[in-house]
Formats: C-alpha cells, sequence, structure tokens
C-alpha cells in the first residue's frame, strides 16, 4: 500500500511574513528577499511532527498541511 | 461589414467589430432579441449529459485566458449533491481586451443562452452576471438585453439572473476574487481550497466561465454541431475572436475579429506588422519573435507547440519602439495593479518592474539580467490569484525570444532604437 506523501501550502493572503514556520522547520522551510516562506514540495515522514507544529503555531493561520495529489 | 461600438474604458474611442462567420454572424441585424430569436430560433432544452457531451465533442474550451475545457466544468458541477450555480464572467482584468465587451454590445443574447441551456441542464435557478464596474456601457447592454428577456416566451422563463459589479482594478476579474465578490465581501483574490466547480459560490458547485466560452456553447446548441463545424480544422473546429490593439497606448483604432481556427495569421494582420515582435495574450502573454506567425494558423494547438498560449486573444503587435521597452512599461503597470494582500506578488512585482527599468535605461549590469530570472522564481506560484504567474509569463518570455536585446539594453544598447544614452551622462 503506498502512504499518502504530505505538502505544506500556504495561504498568502494570510501569511505576514512572520517567520515562526522557518524558525520550527528550517529543514523544509526557507525565507525569501521579504521573509515570505520557500517550501521543499512535500515534507519528509520524519518531519512530520514538526510540520504540523508548524502549522499550530503559525500567528496568523496561513500555513496548511494538506495531501499531495498531484503524484 | 463592420460595427463599431463605445470603447468600455469610457475613452471617446470606439472600438470596430468586423461581422464574422459564427458568433459574430448576425451583428449587422442588431443586438436586440426579436432579431437573435429570428436568426436561432427556439433555445432547446438539453440533458446534462447531452450538453456536456456535445460540448466535449467539438472541444469548447474557456475563453478568458485558462482554456479548461468547459464540458469538464459542467460534469464536475453535475456531480455534486447541492443545487449549482452558474456564473458568467464578464470582468476583464485584461486591459487590451474588448471581445467579450464587443460580444455583449452587439450579441449579448448568444452570451445569456450559453448560460441559460447550462443552467437549465445543471437544474441550476440563479445565473450571475458579473460586469466590469469601471466600464457602464457592458452593464447597460447586459440589463437591456435581460429586460428583453423577460417578455419572452421561451427565453425568459425558470432562471434568476444576477447582476454584480466588479471593482475597477485588473484582478477583479480572477475567480477567486469574483466568488468574494458575489459574497459580499470585497473583489479580491482569496485562497481558494477546492476547485469552483466543485465548491465555487457559497460552496455551491459553480459553472464561472468568461463570456465568449457562453456564447460558443450557445452557438454550438443552436447551429448544431454540423454548423459548429463548419467553420475550423477537423482538430479544432469552430472559431475565436481577437482584440487587435485593444491596447489604450495603441495609435490604431482597436478591433475585435472573429475567425476560423486554421485561419493563416497573414489574413488576420498586414505581412509588415507580423514580421515585427508581437505580443500574445496581453499583458500576461507572451512575445514572439519576429515573423514567427507569419507562416502559423490561428490556432491553439501549434502556438501551444511553440509555447505560447493564445489566452483571452489579445493581439499586440508592436509597430514602434522595442520590446524591453513594452515590457518595462507594461511590468510597471501590473505592479501597480497586485491587490497587494500576498506577499511575493506585493514585494516581487514591484521589484521586478524597477530591476526591468533599471536593465531598459542601460543603468544595469548584467547580473540584473540574471536577477530577473531570480525573481521571477520568487513571485512564481506564490500568490492566490494567476496575477504573479501571468506578469512572470511576460518577464520569461521577454528573455527567453528577446534575451539579446535584453542583454544589449543592459549595456546600454538598443537595436530597435539606437543607442541609449547611459544614466548620468547627460
Amino acid at each position: 500500500m503506498r502512504r499518502t506523501t504530505k505538502r505544506l501550502v500556504v495561504d498568502w493572503p494570510a501569511c505576514h511574513a512572520r517567520g515562526l514556520c522557518f524558525e520550527l522547520l528550517p529543514e523544509v522551510i526557507r525565507l525569501d528577499d521579504w521573509g515570505y516562506p520557500l517550501i521543499d514540495d512535500t515534507v519528509p515522514r520524519a518531519l512530520l511532527g514538526q510540520a504540523r507544529q508548524a502549522v499550530r503555531t503559525c500567528p496568523t493561520l496561513a500555513l496548511h498541511l494538506v495531501r499531495d495529489e498531484r503524484q | 461589414m463592420t460595427l463599431s461600438f463605445p470603447h468600455p474604458a469610457g475613452t471617446g474611442r470606439r472600438v470596430t467589430v468586423s461581422e464574422g462567420p459564427a458568433l459574430l454572424s448576425g451583428i449587422t441585424d442588431g443586438p436586440g432579441l426579436d432579431a437573435h430569436e429570428l436568426r436561432y430560433g427556439a433555445l432547446p432544452v438539453l440533458e446534462v449529459d447531452d450538453l456536456v457531451e456535445r460540448v466535449e465533442r467539438v472541444e469548447v474550451h474557456g475563453r478568458g485566458g485558462a482554456a479548461f475545457p468547459f464540458a469538464r466544468k459542467v460534469a464536475t458541477a453535475a456531480d455534486k449533491l447541492r443545487s449549482p450555480v452558474v456564473v458568467v464572467n464578464l470582468s476583464e482584468g485584461e486591459p487590451a481586451s474588448l471581445k467579450d465587451a464587443a460580444l455583449v454590445a452587439l450579441a449579448p443574447h448568444l452570451v445569456l443562452d450559453g448560460a441559460a441551456v447550462t443552467a437549465r441542464a445543471l437544474g441550476a435557478h440563479d445565473v450571475h452576471v458579473v460586469v466590469p464596474g469601471e466600464s457602464p456601457v457592458v452593464g447597460r447592454a447586459v440589463r437591456r438585453a435581460l429586460r428583453a428577456r423577460r417578455r419572452s416566451r421561451d427565453r425568459g422563463r425558470r432562471l434568476s439572473w444576477h447582476l454584480h459589479e466588479a471593482a475597477p482594478w485588473f484582478v477583479a476579474g480572477q475567480s477567486a476574487a469574483v466568488l468574494e465578490l458575489m459574497a459580499g465581501r470585497p473583489n479580491l483574490p482569496v485562497t481558494t481550497w477546492r476547485p469552483t466547480a466543485e465548491a465555487g459560490h457559497r460552496g455551491r458547485p459553480t459553472v464561472l466561465s468568461n463570456a465568449e466560452t457562453y456564447a460558443h456553447v450557445a452557438h454550438l446548441v443552436l447551429v448544431g454541431e454540423a454548423g459548429y463545424r463548419a467553420h475550423g480544422t477537423s482538430s479544432e473546429p469552430g472559431t475565436t475572436l481577437l482584440t487587435l490593439d485593444g491596447d489604450l497606448d495603441s495609435d490604431r483604432p482597436p478591433a475585435v475579429v472573429e475567425v476560423a481556427f486554421g485561419t493563416p495569421w497573414s489574413d488576420v494582420l498586414d505581412r509588415q506588422r507580423l514580421e515585427g515582435p508581437l505580443l500574445l495574450g496581453g499583458y500576461h502573454g507572451s512575445w514572439l519573435s519576429e515573423g514567427q506567425l507569419t507562416r502559423m494558423p490561428v490556432s491553439r494547438e501549434e502556438l501551444r507547440a511553440v509555447g505560447v498560449s493564445l489566452g483571452a486573444g489579445v493581439v499586440l503587435p508592436l509597430d514602434s519602439g522595442c520590446p524591453v521597452e513594452r515590457t518595462t512599461a507594461i511590468v510597471g503597470y501590473l505592479a501597480t495593479q497586485s491587490a497587494g494582500r500576498c506577499g511575493p506578488c506585493h514585494n516581487g512585482l514591484p521589484a521586478l518592474a524597477a530591476t526591468l527599468a533599471a536593465i531598459c535605461d542601460g543603468r544595469a549590469s548584467r547580473e540584473c539580467v540574471h536577477e530577473l530570472g531570480r525573481l521571477a522564481g520568487l513571485v512564481e506560484r506564490r500568490g492566490a490569484c494567476a496575477h504573479p504567474d501571468g506578469t512572470v509569463r511576460l518577464v520569461r518570455s521577454l528573455l527567453t525570444t528577446y534575451g539579446d536585446e535584453v542583454e544589449a539594453h543592459a549595456q546600454g544598447t538598443c537595436a530597435y532604437d539606437g543607442t541609449l544614452t547611459p544614466a548620468g551622462a547627460a
């Protein structure tokens, strides 16, 4: 059985570049010139817990973990 | 035979429209309902499967720019339990596109028939028509046509029509922004998590399409498949509307024409104009190299093969100036049209515009050309609507098609206008 992969997506109008996601998940998230997150495609399984925490911690609730349906 | 109507931006100019083979075949009879009913007869009521199948067989694609198959939208909306909604999007954000305004000015009932036949097939009760707020001519034409239909025995029944006026900004016509407007919120794009056809207006399945798309659907249903296939090629049946010189900066009068797919571009534009640079698809479009269209037919497939989209059918030949200057001016404008809600677009478009301006004026190093590509990457697919992506498409196509000219500008020269004066030298 194929395990479903997850990816992080940003609700762009909600994101205010506070940068907490980058603090919590630097393995997957970098910041662009203006402090907005640049996110690697899929989240490795080992980092799913941290990814969930980043989603919960985002002060504007702009980060979402969704099933990767692109494959 | 050509007609004209006032430019929707209210500039005092008029837009000429030529009689066409299909959608624009009846325009000399006037935009009234009587003439329309005399020409086309009664509007059939179709089952949804029948409509989907008919539309699929001739491959009607969305004409707002994204070319999404119309049949798939209808099939998706029909598949849901909640009652669907139909939306006609007339709020063309693209300033150089005038074809949807031309349609409602000269053949409004074709557009409304397309929406009506779709709504009836889906069992939808509500049809929403979104008109651009800054173009009162469009709203007036739609209101007049809807009033006439109320008195019609065949076309006036069972549907409830709602008119909305979009805000006067570029991103107002983005589908997510249109849904916000309909819900009574600011007419700005938001993040959507599900396709509009599945969950659009107030969460209901929603078929949201551009005016020309509905006109093609109506034409197909009214004249039948054979009549629809009378124009175009076997792989691309039918016609498309094009706006020529719709740009407000253009010296030539803007024109809307309807051409069958497969028509040589040399029948659409003078040879001399085809041999210069040409921007296809509008401000969110792509540059074609000089003379590239000379031997090509009007064809979505052949354009796709060279990495270009017909978009909403905007054709802007460059009669003077150079592609770098033109792109710089357009990107400068597009940067002012960001809604400012999404950080990468709000910050990235002005950065792109500034870098392009520096290159254009010859105040840039060669690294600036790489910087353009890097900034484009920071903007692309990082927003709630198609505005940043469309702007990036234009910048990337300039780099791909006129890369040498961009490099030359960065060094202070221009192959089109002679040598630039380096900044600070004067």
